[in-house]
């Protein structure tokens, strides 16, 4: 028997860093825009107009590549069930440093939360850039709220996304595998799925 | 935001809406020496022309028409960019020296640096800036070139009745406070460039009452913004406290090291 196990199949995984790559695309143009402050990001992309550009750019390969990522998964992130419930009441066993042991399915509350999340900001993130992309076409309450609101649901984002590659990497070893080669080490499935793992394994 | 703006040196306008006789002079002069073209207009039934301030206009003379019985009277108002003391569209420019105050404490532009972002347009109480066909900011700079040059404004130098003074601001305030008229613009947003002496409220001109920076600008570049950093910075310090006191789940079996654990 191999030692791993497949959890996300190739073109999922593709997908993923092509979010990831857009994403961080985004952060890095859009830094300048954001405040003063990070003036000096323009230049990574030759100037301000450029950087916009490629923030457009990046914004529409985001959106539509985010969106499809949080529909494929949407099945699995809406449905909290009573094993999900008893993670939340220790937080996963995060803030602890003793052993933990929870009946986990595909994903864990919190990973589906931040999906969750994400799916919602990649939608307000992408109706608000439109209007702030076209402010001459729209209301200007409407172009000035959603400024404030694209500036707010990236704040959001970008503090899961720290934490979320947190516990992707470092803080869960071995979690990175999944989307580095699609498969997981068995120990560490039955580690943090339990409940998954005993479906693709065929419940031994 | 760092604006330094020396409120005792400060230049403006008192523009005293009792004296405009609406010859539109103003509109006239500013096209001539900012070299921008006339434009086709629409006939609305009324003889206010533009309607509106456009991108080739800087400045234009509004008639609030009002009707009392038989008898037609018009007040007359000069819309242009008002120069805020604490200026909205410098606050959100994200493209240093395309928006900015001049050592007269006029808010001026450099369309070589505007990246055509166009916050500006959002972030401005009275709706002032204009893009046009180059895609680039366009407004009222109280002809920064001739100030610069110790000469007056071309609409002001032109104004046939003295309807648009230029000088030091705090002085023209004094004068006009001097000829007990009413002002608007004197503390307003650290006080306007434009001060206005009316005869009528700021509404039948259609200002507002006490003109501020839009409130979705407000919290997005002086609440969101300072406490957007702080949660990123916070975040990462959260996920380095994490590592080092609570630690990472690792596996415990034989191959976990040789997968590189503890590795990004």
């Amino acid at each position: 028997m191999s030692k791993y196990v497949e959890r996300f199949q190739t073109p999922e995984r593709v997908l993923h860093w092509i979010v990831t790559v857009s994403f961080f695309t985004l952060l890095l143009s859009g830094l300048g825009l954001y405040s003063r402050l990070f003036t000096g990001y323009f230049n990574l992309f030759g100037g301000g107009v450029n950087a916009i550009l490629v923030h457009k750019t990046a914004g529409v390969i985001f959106f539509i590549s985010s969106i499809s990522l949080f529909l494929k998964h949407l099945k699995d992130i809406t449905k909290f069930d009573d094993d999900d419930r008893e993670w939340f009441k220790t937080q996963g066993g995060y803030l602890s440093k003793g052993e933990s042991h929870f009946n986990i399915g595909k994903y864990n509350p919190g990973q589906k939360i931040f999906a969750v999340y994400i799916g919602i900001a990649t939608m307000i993130l992408g109706t608000t850039g439109l209007f702030i992309w076209f402010p001459l076409f729209f209301p200007r309450w409407l172009v000035q709220l959603s400024l404030m609101t694209h500036g707010l649901m990236f704040v959001g984002s970008i503090m899961f996304v720290i934490v979320h590659i947190y516990l992707a990497t470092i803080g869960n070893p071995g979690t990175i595998d999944a989307m580095l080669y699609g498969t997981v080490r068995r120990k560490w499935a039955m580690k943090h799925h339990p409940k998954w793992y005993k479906e693709v394994s065929g419940g031994e | 935001m760092g604006e330094n703006l020396n409120q005792a040196t400060r230049k403006g306008f008192l523009v005293d809406s009792s004296r405009c006789i609406g010859c539109r002079a103003c509109q006239v002069a500013c096209k001539q020496w900012n070299k921008l073209p006339a434009e086709k207009t629409v006939n609305k039934g009324n003889i206010e022309n533009p309607r509106d301030l456009t991108p080739v206009l800087y400045n234009r003379i509004k008639f609030i028409e009002s009707v009392d019985g038989d008898k037609v009277s018009w007040k007359f108002f000069s819309e242009r960019c008002l120069h805020c003391g604490e200026a909205g569209c410098i606050k959100v420019c994200p493209s240093p020296g395309a928006l900015y105050r001049n050592s007269d404490g006029v808010v001026v532009f450099n369309k070589e640096k505007c990246i055509s972002c166009k916050y500006c347009v959002s972030a401005c109480p009275f709706n002032v800036p204009r893009y046009g066909e180059d895609d680039k900011v366009a407004k009222c700079d109280l002809c920064h070139s001739r100030i610069t040059g110790g000469m007056v404004p071309a609409c002001a130098k032109t104004c046939p009745t003295g309807c648009l003074t230029y000088g030091n601001r705090s002085a023209l305030i004094a004068k006009a406070k001097a000829a007990k008229k009413t002002l608007y613009g004197e503390t307003d947003l650290s006080g306007l460039g434009i001060v206005y002496a009316m005869d009528g409220s700021p509404e039948q001109f259609g200002l507002p009452a006490t003109p501020s920076i839009p409130l979705s600008i407000f919290l997005w570049k002086d609440v969101i913004k300072p406490l957007g950093i702080l949660g990123f910075w916070g975040s990462i310090g959260a996920m380095l406290l994490h590592y080092v006191t609570i630690g990472p789940k690792r596996i415990d079996d034989d191959d976990s090291d040789e997968k590189g654990v503890g590795h990004e």
